[in-house]
């Protein structure tokens, strides 16, 4: 109702008073206003396109070149860098190492927050201090995070193999094998994002009107079936945001790699943006060309991957209007 | 509200200017005899550099150096993008690995006559400086530091196990046998730690055994893998029984935390260099050669790792200065005085021949002297070859992957071989 009165207000008005005042009146501080508005825009504008834009198109031309930095000239060299993708096994394994990462992440991350929020979902004593202790695991510097959890993994000294001793679990080798280290990297970074998720279905979960679970309480159903039937549908486009920002970061794991097993052990966790950067900047190899067609190779993943969620999603996704 | 706009686009010009200032930051000075140098030094030597810095531009008010801090550890594609633009440094402080990359770089400013020069005294300073500071024949730096592998033990937990102390004719047989014994796996006790992250730090240490063991890394020519050999086998083996047969040896996947075990009494023995001791100050330790293989021709050889300072061309007048610098700044006084400041060891053999010098050394840094005298142990150096990298990140798989119990050495030696022939073969890149 506010709304409507006002757009018919100002609908109103310029007919009124375009007779006087549009020249005199208005047009300069519509002038004023641009440049007002541009002064405003111009520095982030600057600052995007520096840092943003400009090294992202230049990425692009260095894919098409050999240019390792040392040498002076850095000829096109067409497709080349793509071509050698395929024939890299190493990339084979990163791509491999990359997809089972984000089968393991994004489905934990969820789960477990879905799990946490909806526990945090009612009026206790003292949930603020749980909600807060749930979102700080954002909060953590990932180098801390990396050096707790290096040590929680310990194969000799780490709390979780005594932990597996006291209830009868073999000892396991965790970052020392080359079976179990993307566990526990993806474990790492579970824990990390577990307070993004939760923030996001909390908010969710108090989105959805009591009516409806009451009403679902009166025809009958149990807990669970309330669950399945009503708060998970309607969660749904808090999951599929949840799926596709997840997703995203799954596919571009760099730091927890980089500080805890730099890709090993015998690059059991190389991943894509891994072995990318060690080709840009390990050992002295500075193939920057191939290093930005991995990049590019990765971003059309990205895009490709995330149009399929979405076209998935609409279909699963239930919103209210 | 015309103010306001006046004000805003004062800060967005404000900002544009600090983001042009910031691109140019480096290069610019250029006028003068006015030197800069690019260094990665922090804490104590951090404190020593500057101090002789003083000194020098306190005598020199002409050919002042200024120095930049520069993270070792990025300063190659740093140089590289500096070169690039034209704003290079007078003097960079450069991994002695990188020395066959950086000598491709045009700007650098070839050193073999200014070494020779009366006074120099070249062969003053170790022969594994040398090699790593020459490339093809062509001197492209003069060293920054040096320093070895030798082995440290804990006095204490020898004695708990009522084991002599290693000696200096000591073999790996001992240090295998004494490592199992020092091996307690109920109070998480090792005898030994390897650092398994599969880069240069799990490869030279294994270069080591390999060299003791009268192998080489190529052929002369380095044009072939050599490694391959009886030697190969043997030195590989040896670190397979440690690490898999006997369990004595603990495996630092992330290279971050022997340290901190032998610190805290976990550790009997480690292989390392003299820039650990200073982090072991909750241990009774010593430090002795690496063992020798017996019947081997290699005997108690240990491996280098030295930096080099490379001079860039700005210029003649520039270029001169920076030489004229640089023969100071490693001449012996400045050395003997970095050394005992750091605990550094000097990169002069006459420094350390100066009477007195190893019981200074010994106060400012427990048990470095050892290391010092170990120098006469480095022997060879690594190929010197833009390949090298590449070579690199093979053994290292090479390694772990015997140390971890996923291949047998043979094997392991074999593949690795037939893939650094490859890099080989592909010749320059």
């Amino acid at each position: 109702m506010a709304v409507r009165s006002f757009a018919l207000r100002t609908g109103r008005r310029p007919a009124a008073g375009r007779k006087y005042d549009a020249a005199s009146r208005r047009a300069r501080p519509r002038a004023r206003e641009q440049a007002a508005a541009w002064a405003f825009v111009t520095p982030a504008t600057v600052i995007i396109m520096l840092f943003g834009v400009a090294p992202i198109a230049w990425s692009a031309v260095l894919s098409f070149q050999r240019n390792n930095l040392f040498s002076a000239s850095t000829p096109f060299i067409g497709l080349s860098n793509y071509r050698q993708m395929v024939h890299d096994p190493i990339i084979a394994q990163a791509i491999e190492h990359t997809i089972a990462y984000t089968a393991l992440f994004v489905p934990g991350t969820m789960i477990v927050g879905l799990l946490l929020a909806v526990a945090m979902n009612r009026k206790i004593r003292f949930i603020s201090v749980y909600r807060t202790a749930a979102y700080a695991t954002m909060a953590v510097s990932t180098i801390s995070e990396a050096l707790v959890f290096l040590w929680l993994f310990d194969p000799s000294y780490g709390i979780v193999n005594y932990a597996f001793k006291l209830v009868g679990i073999p000892q396991q080798q965790f970052l020392n094998s080359t079976s179990e280290a993307l566990f526990v990297v993806a474990i790492m970074t579970i824990w990390g994002w577990t307070g993004f998720a939760v923030v996001i279905y909390l908010a969710a979960l108090q989105g959805i009107p009591q009516v409806l679970t009451e009403a679902a309480a009166i025809d009958g159903a149990g807990r669970w079936a309330t669950f399945r039937r009503i708060t998970l549908p309607l969660l749904s486009p808090a999951s599929l945001f949840l799926v596709v920002w997840l997703t995203i970061n799954a596919l571009q794991l760099f730091d927890e790699v980089y500080l805890s097993t730099r890709g090993g052990p015998l690059g059991s966790t190389t991943v894509l943006v891994y072995y990318l950067y060690q080709q840009a900047f390990g050992g002295a190899n500075f193939n920057f060309g191939y290093a930005s067609a991995i990049a590019y190779f990765l971003f059309l993943i990205l895009v490709l991957v995330t149009a399929v969620e979405f076209r998935i999603g609409r279909r699963l996704v239930h919103y209210r209007s | 509200m015309r103010k306001h706009v006046l004000r805003v686009t004062f800060a967005s010009a404000l900002v544009a200017f600090g983001l042009a200032a910031c691109g140019s930051g480096t290069g610019g000075s250029g006028s003068g005899a006015g030197i800069q140098i690019w260094e990665g030094y922090t804490q104590v030597e951090a404190k020593a550099f500057a101090h002789l810095l003083a000194e020098w531009n306190a005598r020199h008010p002409d050919e002042k150096v200024t120095s930049s801090f520069v993270n070792n550890d990025y300063s190659l594609p740093k140089l590289l993008t500096a070169v690039k633009g034209g704003s290079q440094p007078d003097i960079a402080y450069v991994y002695g690995s990188w020395a066959p990359n950086v000598a491709q770089i045009q700007q650098v400013v070839n050193l073999t006559r200014v070494v020779q020069q009366p006074g120099v005294n070249w062969d003053d300073f170790w022969t594994g400086e040398r090699d790593v500071a020459t490339v093809k024949g062509k001197v492209i730096g003069i060293p920054a530091l040096v320093d070895n592998l030798a082995v440290v033990y804990n006095k204490t937990l020898f004695a708990s196990a009522h084991l002599p102390l290693p000696t200096a004719n000591w073999t790996w047989n001992d240090f295998v046998s004494d490592a199992q014994k020092l091996t307690n796996a109920a109070s998480k006790q090792y005898g030994t730690a390897y650092v398994t992250p599969g880069d240069e730090d799990t490869v030279w240490h294994w270069e080591a055994l390999l060299w003791e063991a009268g192998g080489q890394i190529l052929n002369a020519a380095n044009t072939k893998a050599a490694f391959d050999s009886p030697a190969g086998l043997q030195s590989l083996t040896t670190l397979q029984t440690m690490a898999v047969k006997d369990h004595s040896m603990y495996l630092d996947q992330s290279d971050s935390e022997y340290g901190n075990l032998f610190n805290s009494g976990k550790i009997g023995m480690l292989v390392t260099g003299p820039w650990d001791l200073a982090t072991f100050p909750n241990v009774k330790y010593g430090v002795q050669v690496m063992p020798s293989f017996p019947g081997a021709s290699g005997g108690h050889q240990t491996i280098s790792g030295p930096d080099n300072w490379v001079v860039f061309n700005n210029g003649s007048a520039r270029v001169a200065a920076a030489e004229k610098f640089l023969l100071w700044l490693t001449a012996a006084p400045q050395v003997k005085y970095f050394s005992l400041a750091t605990g550094d060891l000097p990169i002069r053999a006459s420094v350390e021949n100066a009477p007195g010098f190893l019981t200074q050394m010994d106060k400012a840094l427990p048990g470095v002297s050892a290391f010092v005298t170990n120098l006469s142990n480095v022997k060879q150096a690594r190929p010197q070859l833009a390949s090298y990298p590449k070579i690199s990140t093979v053994l290292g798989t090479m390694v772990d992957s015997v140390l971890l119990g996923k291949s047998q050495p043979r094997a392991a030696l074999d593949s690795a071989a037939q893939q650094v022939n490859q890099i080989l073969a592909s010749g320059s890149s």
